[in-house]
């Protein structure tokens, strides 16, 4: 300086500072460097790595807890009877098999957040917008994945022959009832991406189902259950599909040119980066068979960072992550 | 040849528009930048409310998961900083649908092209300022792979995959819902198709381009009726 004092120093802040005030250059700061890197230490295309466990709720008849960094989601599967007669609208006879859960609502599902998992998630509240919209994506991708097959949850009954019926005639199988899941998801700890989360929770929930042995009794019209574990089984699912969700961090605006903008992908954001980034993208793949390519489902709103070339890195990673997923599920 | 729109019908908004297609009617008003809850406001930029009302019924956590999409593309396409600490709420009313049984999935995505593309008239017809156009278009992949654009009914009921994309005039890709059964190689193609039919909706069209290929695709639906809409509303400076 022209009278020789020394320049003001610079005011620093210390990371916690700085990130509160500011959190969008702070989490750009990290991501510009030559290694991008995210404010958690991650790097953009790391998921966070999952737990699994099962069987851990006494009560229910199957029940998986999964933790995927700090976001914590339990779901338990209870089973109840729905006879055949009470359906009110039985369904067409040429129904085809497959739409036979979704016509009757035989898989209910319910994700509840406010049961005080995050600041903004006070408990005691009613559902809000988030939650009705993770429910609804739940039960529509339930339904979409042909996950159960209805024999699996109908409870038949062989109609004895009368003195009429010839006996070469084979015996009439009626179904008398449908077990009913009703599927149960609690967010215990939302750090971001409650959805991924949540999905695997169901599955492995699902997974780990028993069910009893039941079957209808013509005297007292009614269902009765075998309550010795031994005569119970085990839920099979056709497939094991799998979400990976992304976000997509910015800087475009506006205020600037179209195409002055730095943008990055991050897979499995954490709540800090889910403030930020206002576009997101859902992938939901199974397993390839022959004649189905294997993406259930694609979901990107928000903004136009993501394109053809992106999507098809995203499904990559997609991929990578099932097989990821489906070693720690053992299924 | 494009869908059959309707301008201002209602009186009361600041903007509305209606739009049927051959799957779904949707009446579309927008009111803003109007007074925002305290709760709701932000600081630099205004709040978008959309509300979607369905056919029968009052709606439940389908019509909140299709109103946190819509909003989501809206976001991108309103000039948001412009009004900051204010409102901008749409309702979108559908008043008829598909007859057919279908699938759950399938009815969802189905009905997000006609939201989007009666948001966006109506947002015009409400003077509300935009960063660019939105156009929305609803693809169908059968079980032999054949890709049809705005499916019919019929087509719907029996299709394998079924896919709606919005892309802004300049071909970026704002919205993409797609469900079924499907792989990379077909969802590239409906990428591809999708953007060619978005973008031409709004294209400039040359005489010999009309008389070349009159397909519906290639149609500019969208910017004649923005066109036809400018000129009504210059119309009184001929007649002074």
């Amino acid at each position: 300086m022209a009278n020789g004092s020394p320049t003001a120093p610079g005011i620093s802040f210390p990371r916690q500072t700085f990130a509160k005030l500011t959190p969008g250059p702070f989490l750009h700061a990290h991501l510009k460097q030559q290694e991008p890197i995210r404010a958690s230490g991650r790097s953009p295309e790391d998921f966070r790595k999952p737990n699994i466990n099962t069987g851990s709720l006494t009560h229910s008849n199957g029940s998986a807890v999964v933790r995927v960094g700090d976001t914590a989601i339990v779901c338990g599967v209870r089973a109840e009877i729905l006879l055949a007669s009470d359906i009110p609208h039985p369904p067409r006879d040429d129904l085809h098999e497959d739409d036979l859960v979704e016509d009757l609502g035989l898989l209910v599902p319910n994700l509840e957040l406010s049961t005080g998992c995050s600041p903004a998630h006070l408990p005691g509240s009613a559902p809000g917008t988030l939650a009705q919209s993770l429910s609804y994506r739940i039960l529509s991708l339930i339904n979409a994945s042909n996950l159960v097959r209805p024999s699996d949850l109908a409870v038949l009954y062989t109609e004895p022959q009368t003195e009429d019926d010839t006996p070469a005639e084979e015996a009439s199988k009626v179904t008398k009832a449908y077990w009913t899941l009703y599927i149960d998801i609690l967010c215990i700890a939302l750090d971001g991406n409650p959805f991924d989360a949540a999905w695997a929770a169901v599955i492995a929930a699902l997974q780990n189902t028993l069910l009893p042995k039941a079957w209808w009794d013509p005297d007292r019209e009614a269902v009765l259950c075998s309550p010795l574990a031994a005569d119970a089984r085990q839920l099979q699912l056709n497939d094991v599909p799998i979400a990976s969700t992304f976000a997509v961090f910015s800087t475009a605006s506006p205020l600037k040119r179209r195409n002055e903008f730095d943008s990055w992908i991050l897979a499995d954001p954490d709540s800090f980066e889910e403030d930020l980034c206002k576009e997101s993208l859902t992938i939901v793949v199974a397993s390839k068979k022959a004649s189905c390519g294997g993406i259930l489902r694609l979901e990107k709103t928000g903004g136009s960072v993501i394109g053809k070339v992106s999507m098809q890195q995203c499904v990559r990673m997609a991929e990578d992550r099932w097989s990821e997923w489906k070693a720690v599920m053992g299924g | 040849m494009g869908p059959d729109i309707s301008h201002h019908p209602l009186a009361g908004a600041d903007g509305s528009a209606t739009i049927s297609s051959n799957l779904y009617s949707v009446l579309a008003a927008v009111n803003g930048p109007i007074e925002v809850q305290r709760r709701d406001e932000l600081p630099e930029e205004a709040a978008i409310e959309v509300n979607i009302r369905p056919a029968s019924g009052v709606g439940g956590p389908r019509e909140r998961w299709l109103e946190s999409v819509v909003t989501a593309v809206l976001r991108s396409v309103l000039l948001v900083h412009m009004h900051p600490r204010t409102l901008i709420q749409v309702t979108l009313q559908l008043t008829t649908g598909p007859t057919l049984k279908l699938k759950n999935a399938t009815r969802d995505i189905s009905v997000l092209p006609s939201l989007v593309n009666a948001a966006f008239l109506a947002l015009v017809d409400g003077g509300l300022p935009l960063q660019s156009t939105v156009t929305a278009v609803l693809l169908a992949v059968s079980g032999e792979e054949v890709i049809s654009i705005d499916p019919a009914e019929k087509e719907l009921a029996g299709c394998k995959s079924v896919h709606a994309l919005a892309y802004t005039q300049h071909g970026d890709l704002l919205l993409n819902e797609s469900a079924g059964n499907f792989n990379l190689e077909v969802w590239e193609e409906v990428a591809d198709r999708a953007e060619k039919a978005c973008v031409a909706a709004v294209a400039l069209a040359s005489e010999d381009d009309e008389m070349a290929n009159g397909t519906a695709e290639a149609a500019p639906w969208l910017r004649r009726e923005l066109e036809e809409k400018a000129r009504d509303a210059v119309a009184w400076r001929d007649h002074t």
